[in-house]
């Protein structure tokens, strides 16, 4: 009986230290894919930083409508966030390959699966970047086109173009990222309708006050103009 | 008043083959055949020996007007050369318009090697036909570079000119030039040579504009400049539409010229005036024009409702602090100061060189701050004498002066000179 025991625990140790021993080289490989990574990432984030500090882009943001980020010990802070989250990409890719170096069917079908989603992912990044980029582009220049036409709903058109753009870019990087693709298209439809209803409610019906003030002005700008405006401009 | 002074190509016949000739004259007015003939009329009695092609686009084709013709007299050469000129575009924006045909007139200049252009764009009243001999006498008698306008004008006329583009140039270059761009201007080969050379320099931007860059070229070339007095120009009606658009195409071009001539400007202080000629012209007060000083107010409000957090990336806490009393204010004691307003533009002109914004847009907003200037300006003089006006604008104009240590400030250090 104590034979038995004896030889059975012999057994599970040799299989536990022989399938630790075909896990070395996996376990090996994934540290020292890590390792250059991390040295990559180091390099990258560097680099990176010194290029956007160098172009200016934390107030090139700014000038394209971000706003200012808060007071922070970084005079470039937006720049630095760009940097370590390359740097964190980079590091998460040197694990995925360290992972695909285990002999292992499901974990080198993960690693490939997630090494496949990377462009999905990016692409939505581009996606809403540019997205909110002319959304707040867009949203200023309707904001400065209505107070120059007088039009006292300036800022809810402005927030309403702003909206309907960030909801396209949200829908189309949901869509890039495929997750939920019925849902959200479903969701795009009824959020995109909704705020065009409710811009059009809003101007139409909620300030039919305003409107009718606004066109009596006019009609009243209108005499006044047959009358002769004094100003020149140039 | 006779006719004989319409040449016979302005009758649709064809164009004369000339190689060379002394002057140019394009007219961009739109003027009708009694207007063009006396324009004619007065460069027939310049010396015999000059010949002078004006270009203008055809009045027959154009009106379908029949031109007699009578005998020529003696005088100076004069012949029509419509084709040099750029055809009016309605479909373009009117300043870009205007552009590209000035430009087709210094390029007339430039290829018929004449000594002087001369561009007429404007109607002037009282129509004195003598008008254009005394505005050609300086180029072709006393070497001068050029020679601007000083219209007779009414207190509500030009005030973009007046508010911004006059006392721009004044503090910035030095010098009093009441109408720097004109737009009826006349320029020698020296200069218009170097205005073209500078206009393909900065390609096809608004910078290129050759209307805003011949004052500023002659000024820091140091050339002769001078003015005439002339009467009173016939302004088209205002186009409340679109004067956020035309503010931006004048100023843009503006502020890129003091970004061409910042070593310049920054080396000038004070200003002195300029040689003057001619007798001014009184054309009487308006004192019953009527100005909707209210709807001007309204508007600034608005935009300091809803533009402040534009204005914040322009301007400084001081400024913007000031700008939030003033929209406080209810219109009858509705008053902009000066140092106010001439901090506005500097601060303006410096985010367009710092591209701080969008210039669609930093242009774009400068509109409600223009309006502002003009309700306060309008409120103040509106019960004034002309000449009460006029030294309303000479005191704006010292401001403009008295500002400019601020604007060199600001211009050498943007970020450490922030008040």
């Amino acid at each position: 009986m104590w034979g038995q025991v004896k030889e059975a625990l012999a057994q599970a140790t040799a299989h536990f230290l022989m399938r630790f021993a075909s896990l070395l080289p996996g376990l090996v490989a994934l540290i020292l894919a890590i390792l250059v990574s991390f040295v990559v990432a180091w390099i990258l984030v560097a680099l990176v930083q010194r290029v956007l500090t160098g172009m200016h882009f934390d107030e090139h943001l700014v000038r394209w409508g971000f706003p200012a980020p808060a007071e922070s010990a970084h005079p470039n802070p937006v720049a630095l966030l760009v940097a370590r989250a390359i740097g964190l990409l980079v590091i998460l890719a040197g694990f995925l390959i360290g992972l695909a170096a285990f002999d292992s069917e499901w974990m080198s079908l993960f690693a490939r699966r997630t090494l496949e989603y990377i462009p999905n992912l990016l692409g939505a990044l581009v996606i809403l970047l540019v997205g909110s980029v002319s959304a707040r582009f867009l949203a200023r220049s309707v904001l400065i086109g209505a107070v120059n036409m007088n039009l006292q709903y300036a800022r809810l058109l402005s927030v309403g173009v702003k909206c309907l753009v960030i909801v396209l870019a949200v829908a189309m990087a949901l869509e890039d990222l495929r997750i939920a693709r019925s849902i959200v298209e479903l969701a795009f439809g009824i959020l995109f309708g909704g705020i065009v209803l409710t811009l059009a409610l809003a101007v139409g019906l909620g300030s039919k006050d305003l409107v009718s003030k606004s066109l009596d002005r006019d009609a009243k700008k209108v005499s006044r103009e047959t009358i002769e405006d004094p100003l020149r401009h140039l | 008043m006779t006719t004989d002074a319409i040449p016979e190509q302005a009758q649709g016949k064809t164009e004369p083959q000339v190689d060379a000739v002394d002057m140019v004259v394009g007219i961009l007015a739109e003027l009708d055949a009694k207007d063009l003939a006396g324009i004619c009329d007065s460069l027939r009695t310049l010396p015999d020996s000059l010949r002078i092609a004006v270009l203008h686009e055809d009045p027959a084709a154009k009106s379908g007007e029949t031109l007699q013709k009578t005998e020529p007299t003696k005088g100076a050469s004069v012949f029509f050369m419509p084709s040099l000129l750029a055809k009016s575009d309605p479909g373009s924006e009117p300043v870009s318009n205007f552009s590209a045909r000035y430009q087709s007139v210094l390029a007339a200049g430039e290829k018929l090697q004449a000594q002087a252009c001369y561009v007429i764009a404007s109607k002037l009243m009282p129509a004195s036909p003598g008008w254009l001999g005394q505005f050609t006498q300086p180029l072709l008698e006393h070497n001068f570079d050029l020679v601007v306008p000083h219209y007779a004008r009414h207190k509500f006329d030009g005030l973009l000119n007046s508010s911004i583009l006059s006392p721009l140039t004044r503090c910035l270059y030095g010098k009093r030039i009441n109408n720097p761009i004109g737009p009826d201007i006349g320029v020698s080969q020296r200069l218009f040579q170097k205005v073209r050379s500078r206009a393909k320099n900065a390609g096809s931007g608004p910078g290129a504009h050759p209307a805003m860059l011949v004052a500023p070229t002659a000024l820091t070339e140091n050339m002769q400049v001078c003015e005439v007095n002339v009467g009173a120009r016939v302004y088209p009606p205002p186009d409340w539409a679109n004067i956020s658009s035309v503010l931006s195409q004048i100023l843009s071009p503006i502020f890129i010229d003091m970004e061409r001539n910042a070593a310049f400007w920054q080396r000038v202080r004070g200003s002195v005036s300029i040689p003057c000629s001619g007798d001014s012209v009184d054309i009487g007060d308006d004192t019953n024009a009527t100005v909707d000083i209210q709807q001007m107010v309204e508007k600034f409000q608005l935009a300091n409702r809803d533009l402040r957090e534009i204005w914040g990336i322009v301007l400084p806490p001081a400024t913007m602090f000031e700008l939030g009393k003033l929209a406080r204010l209810p219109p009858d004691r509705f008053a902009m100061p000066d140092e106010l307003w001439v901090r506005i533009v500097f601060d303006f002109a410096l985010a367009h060189r710092l591209r701080t914004i969008s210039l669609d847009h930093l242009l774009g907003s400068m509109t409600p701050l223009y309006l502002a200037w003009l309700a306060s300006y309008a409120r103040e003089v509106q019960a004034a004498s002309a000449w009460a006006a006029d030294r309303r604008l000479e005191k704006l104009a010292l401001a403009y002066e008295a500002g400019k240590p601020y604007l060199v400030s600001r211009w050498r250090w943007p970020d450490r000179f922030n008040p």
